[in-house]
């Protein structure tokens, strides 16, 4: 059993009072992230130091209460929604960079260090940190770990693990280790790649090394605007045969723009059926050779207009709209339910208009925003949760989506990663074989299964005698139980 | 020794389920080109790979190849190329795709392609014991689940049977050009803070490579760069990169791993037959068969933060310390039960 007033005692010891909460108020706020489930904890702790973060660890596992760990809490999966009698471990006051070293490109920084905050402290350098999750403005580095984070620049740099050297993880066990290395190479297995996008359930990361990246010479951005989503995605495939990898490659359709565009005044056009951001880097000569290519794509597809932003003030109010669309959809309805899945990218079509009938079918506004270029989708549900029976038709139609997603050969997440909304999900992509072994990863890190237990891995997923669920207090286990029908979402 | 050729995932299955029973260790053996990377095993059958060499999938504009591991790096490369496309590995054309994974190979372009283990988005993976493993998916992205897959990369097959994979593809640069530069290490910084996007700049005693690869009007942008910072450089147009390898002909060689900011003063214990990937910190190293020389190159580059392994020859990997012995000794215990993978090959005795 879970002893709460023993390992506040010990916190209040080790952080002080103020760096411990546990009133209803502060208990309510960390009860949820970004998604829609909310659980609850009992005590919330913030750390502002490895040592006080290896407190942390030691007082739960002294007291037996299972560990939540959380950045800014703006995962869309539920990893950071805590469940039952959790201690949540919120490394928001660890947000410093720690260096920067341009000569081996890399920076270490604390987890708590926003992700603008650092390509901004970087630019001076002549370097950016690739990964710019929409959420880029609040986002922590930490957290862009532990989602594998990914982002519309992504397409051309790749998502966080290729930008993630080594990491320092405060254990379960309260020791702390470094995987990875400063180096293009470390001895022993690649831990630190398996760390990466583990979603809080293996550790701690108490300090990053990231891997500098050097800020492009010239850059293009081209709004294209289309009459048929058809031919808006067929761009996208011809981009690709083309030999063109775009540093990004966005898709909108027509309700999103409309949406985006009464909120950024971004000038998007308001009467296309979709429009595509597309973004180019390089050398000028290497950015003028991409732009003629995509022109070419886009004309053999009945492109309508090609904007090209003709400075940075322009550039930035394109990139506007689109990083705003999560917050102009508020215009729609009073909720959303931002899916992510993601399929090949020859898919795009045919899933989209799966997308489309499934939202029909449940009489529900459907609009999407998404990463076509990875074939990242990203189907919206604008919904109004007081009106009875609405909730359940957004259930039903997300089940539909990701059924839809799998069948065309795509995976459960694409960036957002598994947490509580999908790991019921993962039978559809795993076997039983599989998911032991996923299982036996997580019991290697943590046997005694106190980390952010209930997330990624469906209830019975075991490795020999270790069963994911198993280990957490009754307590916890009884409030999983509980959790409401649907809770994945 | 026996030699063991399996022609399915089913009969990689069944051979190691024999092997475990019998608790007799076998060593996964693709091409033999990275053979010699890791510490001497006491095995007693070979498991070849080469009869699982098929494309399973493949669809261009998907910039996605699903092989099995068997599948020559040669054959690989023919099927790409006519597609425009690669898979940014740079092995010998004998070398087979399990191989290349498994030994974590480092092509001379990384500082442009990246790490092989970024390409592997999906692998099938048969246990010690003969369970067949699937992790990732065949998309761009994904994070779905925990990535099994990237603890095989690297692993020298100590934890599975690398059966089948997807692989993340490029399209092939329209033109290359290599610009030898002379001088030394030294005006490397300038370079790589001058060329934009270079594929790699590979600094020996004798010089430094310039390489480019991208638009034809890109490469002689960045041509002319180099020429700022460096005048007299000649160039070549498509020729094999790099064009000197000092370290190939030695008996040994290794792989040295330190931050880029300190290849210099790991080459002042190489002697002259080595090439630094500047801007990633790698350096191969050829050495003769001289213990000393081996420890010494080792203490210097664990001194500078980083590791040493020979990856041709006899050496094996060094004693560097692994992190989380107990995480590694646990999943060594859970992925290959019996202990028949290679005992003893990789880092920290596993």
């Amino acid at each position: 059993m879970s002893d709460i007033g023993a390992a506040r005692q010990d916190l209040i010891a080790a952080l002080g009072a103020n760096a411990v909460l546990d009133d209803p108020l502060a208990r309510k706020l960390y009860a949820r992230d970004a998604s829609l489930v909310e659980g609850g904890c009992a005590l919330v702790a913030l750390p502002s130091s490895t040592q006080e973060v290896v407190a942390c660890l030691k007082a739960a596992a002294d007291h037996g209460l299972p560990v939540v760990p959380r950045g800014s809490g703006t995962g869309l999966a539920g990893a950071a929604t805590p469940i039952g009698d959790a201690l949540v471990v919120a490394t928001t006051k660890m947000n410093r960079i720690l260096e920067i070293r341009p000569q081996d490109r890399l920076a270490w920084v604390e987890p708590g260090v926003i992700n603008l905050d650092l390509s901004n402290a970087l630019e001076p350098h002549g370097f950016t940190f690739a990964p710019d999750p929409s959420s880029q403005q609040t986002s922590t580095i930490g957290g862009n770990v532990n989602t594998n984070a990914g982002g519309p620049h992504c397409l051309a740099y790749g998502v966080t693990s290729a930008h993630v050297l080594a990491l320092d993880v405060a254990m379960p066990g309260a020791a702390i280790e470094r995987f990875g290395s400063e180096g293009p190479e470390a001895a022993g297995y690649d831990l630190r790649g398996v760390l990466v996008g583990s979603e809080g359930t293996l550790g701690i990361v108490v300090a990053a090394c990231v891997r500098l990246t050097p800020l492009p010479p010239g850059v293009r951005t081209m709004l294209l605007d289309f009459e048929s989503v058809e031919d808006c995605a067929a761009t996208v495939s011809d981009i690709i045969a083309r030999g063109v990898v775009p540093a990004a490659l966005e898709m909108m359709d027509h309700g999103i723009v409309v949406a985006a565009e009464n909120f950024a005044h971004a000038g998007y056009p308001t009467d296309a059926a979709a429009i595509l951001i597309v973004e180019v880097d390089g050398t000028a000569s290497a950015v003028t050779a991409q732009a003629r290519e995509v022109e070419l794509a886009a004309n053999a597809n009945r492109v309508r207009t090609v904007r090209v932003a003709i400075d940075d003030a322009e550039r930035a109010l394109i990139w506007k709209g689109r990083k705003s669309a999560f917050g102009a959809v508020a215009q729609i309805a009073p909720h959303y339910h931002l899916h992510d899945c993601v399929v090949p990218r020859t898919k795009l079509v045919e899933v989209l208009a799966g997308v489309y009938a499934i939202a029909r079918r449940h009489e529900l506004i459907v609009t999407n925003v998404f990463h076509a270029g990875d074939g990242n989708l990203h189907p919206l549900l604008s919904f109004d949760r007081s009106v009875p029976g609405t909730l359940e038709r957004v259930l039903r139609a997300s089940e539909e989506i990701v059924r839809l997603c799998v069948e065309a050969g795509g995976a459960l997440s694409g960036e957002h990663g598994i947490g509580l909304e999908k790991r019921d999900f993962m039978p559809l992509v795993f076997t039983d074989e599989d998911l032991a072994a996923q299982a036996c990863v997580r019991a290697a890190f943590d046997p005694a299964g106190m980390m952010n237990p209930f997330k990624v891995l469906p209830d019975g997923a075991r490795c020999g005698d270790f069963a994911v669920a198993s280990a957490a207090t009754d307590d916890a286990a009884e409030a999983a139980g509980n959790l409401p029908e649907g809770s994945w979402i | 020794m026996d030699l063991i050729h399996p022609h399915s995932i089913a009969e990689i299955a069944d051979v190691m389920k024999a092997a475990s029973a019998a608790e007799s260790p076998v060593l996964i053996v693709g091409g033999r080109t990275h053979i010699d990377k890791g510490n001497p095993s006491d095995i007693q059958a070979e498991v070849w790979t080469s009869q699982l060499d098929r494309i399973i999938q493949y669809d261009p504009a998907e910039m996605l190849i699903v092989v099995e591991a068997g599948m020559r790096i040669g054959d690989l490369n023919a099927t790409l190329a006519e597609n425009g496309q690669e898979w940014p590995v740079d092995a010998p054309t004998d070398s087979t795709v399990g191989g290349v994974i498994a030994a974590g190979a480092n092509s001379p372009r990384r500082l442009k392609v990246g790490h092989v283990r970024d390409t592997v988005v999906e692998m099938d993976l048969v246990t010690g014991d003969g369970r067949h493993i699937r992790s990732g998916a065949r998309t761009a992205k994904n994070v779905t689940g925990y990535d099994l897959h990237r603890l095989a990369v690297g692993s020298l097959g100590t934890l599975g049977v690398i059966a089948q994979v997807a692989l993340k593809l490029r399209p092939l640069p329209k033109a290359r050009r290599t610009l030898m530069v002379p001088g030394q290490m030294s005006i490397g910084d300038r370079l790589l803070a001058e060329v934009p996007g270079p594929s790699a700049i590979v600094a020996t005693a004798g010089g430094i490579e310039v390489r480019l690869e991208g638009w034809p009007e890109e490469i002689e942008e960045q041509t002319e760069a180099t020429r700022s910072v460096a005048q007299g450089s000649r160039s070549r147009d498509d020729a094999e990169f790099p064009s000197v390898e000092p370290w190939a002909g030695s008996p040994v060689i290794v792989e040295a791993a330190v931050p880029p900011s300190r290849l210099a003063d790991l080459a002042a214990v190489a002697g002259n037959r080595w090439g630094a990937l500047l801007g990633v910190g790698l350096m191969w190293v050829g050495l003769e068969h001289r213990e000393g020389a081996l420890q010494d190159l080792r203490s210097r580059a664990e001194e500078l933060g980083g590791i040493a392994p020979v990856i041709r020859g006899s050496g094996g990997l060094g004693d560097s310390e692994i992190s989380a012995r107990t995480v590694h000794r646990r999943l060594k215990a859970r992925l290959d039960p019996a202990g028949v993978l290679a005992p003893g090959r990789f880092w920290g005795g596993i």
